[in-house]
């Protein structure tokens, strides 16, 4: 075998700090296709991630210091309270199950299941992707923001308006 | 060359020389570099590079990543706190094991032992507790973050599927957490709560049963949600989570403005 070409095209300039490392094929410039914005991991983001849990374990500290999670009177099937609540984030469907059983406890919570693992399949198109409520998305924010909006006021309806018998009370009262 | 035994005497002869301080520097050293090869703080690129690469905890993240992804102001750090918060309640969760037995007799005597008998015990529960509730309110946070930000689109659709289910999961751990202190709270809440499963067709009233173990919450029922609560959701979680972080590298990292208009196509990082 003999070598076509022993000599190098760019030959190496011992008072350069850099050099031509390889060339590559291709049929359009690649030099500022991606910009080049990435950092390393090591210290950049794991300095972040450990102010995060320094911040998070402190506060939860604090928080268990100042306030005591609650203990009621122990179990007894013979005493139920009234109204007997479920835990925060389910008070929204108890407050649709006081309207209707199988919509508030089935249906709507399927339905929005459902609904949350088909977003990626029907909303494709890549625009307004990686910042905050982009223009072009603002119908599917709107959307989104409303869903989340009616479930909040549900729980705060649920959680401090209703008292015995699930009958709507004024919490400051 | 051959090793003579005039040789060896002077190898010998060297170690009696040094210190015994000098060396436990060098055995200390030797051990060290068994377990970090690549120094304390690296501060060149291949240093840091490695630091990440070669260490089993570290290398859940790639090598680099984008400044944009570092921003607070785009993730608000949301899915590192749930993160956290994971962490600390498996924790506190398994410190908590310690004290508690899942019996509808004993459970209540236990967390009243947390409160007066037991050091911190009440720190304990606190903080178990409010990371619960934090957890649960993070999470949709982070799921909101994710939607404002248009971050579930191609390719990161399974990623977003993976977040449901995630969101899920965590609902099931803090729903059969809610029933373990055996109190009137606890014990009317998952009364309430699975009466609702049961308005279910068909599958509502034996998947309340199956849940339950009978008609009604009791010593059966502590004892299937406490199985649940602190070996399968938190395994189905752990699972779920390596899913959820190894989706994130194969879709290229986070979401990027960079990426609109672009052909969805993910890529390992």
């Amino acid at each position: 075998m003999r070598e076509v070409n022993t000599k190098e095209v760019f030959p190496k300039n011992s008072n350069k700090t850099y050099g031509l490392m390889e060339l590559v094929k291709g049929t359009k410039p690649t030099v500022g296709l991606q910009p080049d914005d990435m950092v390393f991991t090591w210290p950049h983001l794991l300095i972040r991630e450990l102010v995060l849990f320094v911040v998070v374990a402190g506060l939860l500290l604090v928080a268990a210091f100042l306030f005591d999670a609650p203990l009621e009177e122990v179990a007894n099937p013979n005493h139920p309270p009234n109204p007997a609540k479920a835990p925060w984030y389910f008070l929204g469907l108890q407050e649709l199950v006081s309207y209707s059983a199988f919509a508030g406890g089935v249906l709507i919570p399927t339905l929005i299941v459902v609904a949350l693992i088909l977003i990626p399949f029907i909303d494709r198109k890549r625009i307004g992707v990686g910042v905050w409520f982009a223009k072009q998305r603002a119908f599917a924010n709107g959307l989104f923001f409303t869903f989340l909006l009616v479930m909040l006021v549900l729980i705060i309806i649920g959680t401090f308006f209703r008292g015995p018998n699930w009958d709507f009370v004024v919490p400051w009262e | 060359m051959p090793i003579t035994a005039e040789m060896r005497e002077t190898a010998r002869g060297k170690m009696h020389a040094e210190s015994f301080s000098s060396r436990f520097k060098v055995f200390w050293k030797n051990v060290y570099r068994s377990l970090f090869r690549y120094g304390r703080m690296p501060r060149d690129a291949e240093g840091q590079s490695y630091a990440v690469f070669n260490n089993l905890f570290l290398h859940i993240h790639p090598v680099k990543v984008s400044k944009h992804s570092l921003k607070f102001t785009y993730t608000l750090g949301l899915g590192v706190i749930a993160t956290i918060l994971f962490l600390i309640l498996t924790f506190t969760g398994i410190w908590l094991m310690f004290y508690y037995f899942p019996s509808a007799t004993e459970a209540y005597n236990r967390m009243l032992d947390l409160r007066s008998s037991v050091d911190f015990g009440f720190v304990l529960r606190n903080v178990h507790k409010w990371a619960a509730e934090a957890m649960v309110a993070v999470v949709i946070l982070h799921m909101a973050r994710v939607f404002f930000t248009g971050a579930y689109k191609p390719p990161r659709e399974f990623n977003w599927i993976v977040g449901v289910i995630l969101l899920l999961l965590t609902l099931m751990l803090s729903f059969t957490g809610y029933l373990l202190p055996w109190d009137q709270l606890a014990f009317w809440a998952i009364t309430v709560g699975t009466s609702i499963a049961s308005y279910a067709p068909v599958l509502g009233e034996p998947l309340r049963k199956f849940l339950l173990g009978g008609d009604t919450v009791g010593q059966e029922a502590l004892v299937r949600f406490y199985v649940l609560h602190v070996v399968i959701l938190p395994g189905l979680m752990s699972i779920f989570i390596a899913i959820h972080f190894w989706r994130i590298r194969k879709d290229s990292g986070l979401s990027h403005p960079n990426e609109n208009g672009s052909s969805a196509r993910g890529g390992a990082t």
